[in-house]
């Protein structure tokens, strides 16, 4: 029995992806909301690691990889788009930020 | 190719003035009566001279089914149904043909006359359109080809009618003859249906020798029965016929008495054949030409414009021609289409004549006197008087009590029909002696302005009287040789024709005298009056009728229901709308939350297995 068995590694992801989502619903900065959808990909990652070391195959590993690559872009086009909204409205609180309800 | 330029010279006619109409209209001139009416009269004597020929060529054989027919194109190749379009001239299209171009023609002449400053060549247009509809009406060779016609007549009577539009009258009464006869058209159109269904053929020749089973041919015959009513005015579609009298008065000679309200007869015999194999039909047409007769010869006895009476008098005797057609004697209501083409136009024409000398007073109180100033109209209104009273040697002599004699012995014959025909003979006597003393006889009425323009018409259309007049004295004479052989007799078997001359003559004179009693001395003025108030009661149930309809339709169907469904999808669009609204609140964790609570729904759903969803 080994000391890391892989339901723990899933125990932690889903803690971790659970983590990232409560955050991304109560915080209100747009910063710390995009840093939660991350902490949820990386919650993502371990899962499928873990899955991948149950199943004894390669194909969770190459998923990690992937999601790791577009979560760097998307990051990038998130940021890039925070700092637009900031230019134009001077704020990144998520609650004065409805100008689409108008 | 004769019998096709016959029908076309009408058109040619009709096309020439109307061309004539536009490009006077263009250099805002008034056309000329005299060169409209020419071209009018010319094309339409032609068509006389045409139709003589074509009827000299069919022998003197008499026999009724030689013609001549011609063929043009093929018009309509449906499936199994084959109609040509082609013209067909035998005995009886003959007959009509000639009434239709010969008094048509008179009638052109005499409107030269008589539209004199109120006529444009818009109205010989009309009524060489109406001439060439009527052509195609009698000489057409398939059923499609007679709806065409019946149609036509019926759109160039409307616009006649209407023809001085100024008057609201006018065209109420035009609107009214269009739409009464529209019932009657959904008759023919209906027993077209049903011949082609059944029979198989619209061509009028094969249809007249098919035999249909007994409820079809009853069903048929009762649809053209009334298409009959409609165009001939019968019970129960006639009431537009004294209405219409608003056209001008060679409108009503010509179509309202000579030629378009006999195209039902027309039919009639026609199809006599088709008829004759339901005895229902022809009990039915016997009843309401009896019914109809006996009807408007009592209105007429009330009424004291000289058109209405004219017109009630020509609806009572369209009711003896249906009674022949009945009896199964069409023969004879054909014979009486041309005595009655003859004396009624006569008459019209006669009475036009007196309306226009005075002026345009058509009330008979107001006239009297006339004879001495009027010497030519007299005379030949005599001529009509005497024919249509029945007096031997004039026309309705012989075609009137040849109806009165077929009426007893032809093979639907009865008493009844006979004794109603007898009464309404005696009516017509009593009417037209009444029309005739107060116009022509006694002291005169008219009033000082009117007196001082009496003046005696023109040749143009006296001439046309003296010709109509002549044909009322002598048009008896064609058909008394031929006075066709009417095959097998029942009813009430063998009478003596010559008995029932004596009794109608007798009929006669004494609806004469009495006329003459009554109204020689004594002329104050009478209410005109319609005893059995038609008119109040088709307003009643079929205007009245149709506003309920129309009310409860509104009130119920279109508040109760319609507006019902709409307003309430209208709220129930409202209500969502209103709903939905409140999740709508632009905070984008709120839908976020949203979003992760329909996921953990769906993957429940997934886990859990909603039936059917899950895999």
């Amino acid at each position: 029995m080994s000391l890391l068995e892989p339901w723990m590694m899933l125990v932690v992801s889903m803690v971790i992806f659970g983590i990232g989502l409560l955050g991304l619903l109560i915080r209100k900065n747009l910063l710390v909301m995009l840093m939660c959808v991350e902490l949820m990909l990386n919650g993502v990652n371990l899962s499928f690691v873990a899955f991948s070391k149950i199943h004894h195959s390669l194909d969770g590993h190459l998923a990690v990889l992937f999601v790791m690559t577009v979560a760097a872009a998307e990051s990038a086009v998130g940021l890039g788009l925070v700092i637009a909204l900031f230019r134009t409205l001077r704020t990144v609180d998520s609650d004065q930020i409805q100008i689409l309800r108008d | 190719m004769m019998i096709t330029l016959l029908v076309l010279l009408p058109l040619l006619g009709f096309f020439l003035n109307g061309f004539y109409h536009f490009s006077a209209q263009a250099r805002k001139t008034e056309p000329s009566v005299v060169v409209a009416g020419v071209i009018g009269t010319i094309a339409l004597f032609a068509a006389f001279a045409l139709a003589v020929v074509a009827w000299l060529s069919l022998g003197k054989s008499g026999a009724w089914d030689v013609g001549i027919e011609e063929r043009l194109f093929s018009w309509m190749k449906l499936g199994t149904l084959h109609v040509e379009f082609g013209y067909r001239l035998d005995r009886l299209s003959g007959i009509f043909t000639l009434v239709i171009t010969g008094v048509g023609s008179l009638i052109h002449l005499y409107s030269i006359g008589y539209m004199e400053n109120k006529g444009s060549a818009r109205y010989f247009a009309y009524l060489n359109l109406f001439c060439f509809m009527m052509l195609n009406l009698v000489l057409g060779s398939s059923l499609p080809l007679v709806f065409l016609g019946w149609e036509g007549v019926g759109l160039a009577s409307y616009l006649l009618i209407g023809f001085w539009s100024g008057e609201m009258a006018n065209i109420m009464a035009a609107q009214k003859a269009f739409l009464m006869n529209r019932v009657g058209d959904l008759g023919l159109l209906f027993a077209m249906f049903i011949a082609f269904k059944f029979a198989g053929t619209l061509d009028l020749a094969d249809l007249s020798s098919y035999s249909f089973k007994p409820e079809v041919a009853t069903a048929f015959g009762l649809l053209i029965f009334l298409a009959c009513t409609g165009k001939s005015a019968q019970i129960p579609l006639f009431t537009w016929l004294p209405d219409a009298m608003a056209g001008p008065t060679p409108v009503s000679a010509l179509i309202h008495a000579a030629t378009m309200v006999t195209s039902g007869i027309y039919l009639l015999a026609r199809l006599n054949p088709v008829m004759g194999q339901s005895p229902t039909v022809l009990f039915v047409i016997a009843a309401v030409g009896a019914g109809t007769a006996l009807m408007s010869a009592i209105t007429a006895c009330f009424q004291s414009d000289i058109k209405k009476v004219l017109a009630y008098s020509t609806i009572s005797q369209l009711g003896f021609m249906f009674v022949a057609c009945g009896v199964g004697s069409p023969e004879t209501g054909v014979f009486h289409v041309m005595t009655h083409a003859f004396f009624k136009a006569l008459l019209f024409l006669g009475a036009g004549s007196v309306i226009h000398a005075l002026s345009g007073t058509q009330d008979i109180f107001k006239m009297g006197g006339l004879r001495s100033s009027l010497p030519l109209t007299f005379w030949t209104f005599t001529a009509g008087w005497a024919a249509i009273l029945g007096l031997p040697p004039f026309s309705g002599f012989f075609s009137k009590d040849g109806i009165l004699h077929e009426s007893l012995v032809a093979a639907h014959g009865s008493r009844v029909i006979f004794a109603v025909l007898a009464f309404t003979a005696f009516l017509t006597a009593f009417y037209m002696t009444r029309l005739y003393i107060l116009v022509f006889f006694g002291q005169s009425r008219l009033s000082e302005g009117v007196r001082k323009h009496v003046h005696e018409s023109p040749i143009v259309m006296t001439l046309p009287l003296l010709f109509l007049g002549l044909a009322a004295l002598a048009g008896g004479w064609f058909g008394a040789p031929v006075r066709f052989e009417s095959g097998h007799h029942g009813g009430v078997g063998e009478v003596s024709p010559y008995l029932i001359m004596v009794i109608s003559v007798f009929i006669a004179a004494a609806g004469a005298f009495l006329g003459y009693r009554k109204y020689f001395r004594s002329n104050h003025s009478e209410k005109t009056r319609d005893p059995f108030r038609v008119d109040e009661i088709y307003t009643v149930v079929f205007g009245r009728g149709t506003e309920m309809v129309a009310s409860f339709c509104s009130r119920f169907i279109e508040e109760g229901v319609f507006q019902r469904i709409l307003q309430f999808s209208g709220a129930a669009v409202d209500l969502g709308g209103n709903l939905f609204k409140t999740v709508q609140t632009g905070s984008a964790q709120g839908y976020l939350l949203m979003m992760v609570l329909a996921v953990v729904a769906l993957v429940c759903g997934l886990i859990f297995g909603v039936h059917g969803y899950g895999n």
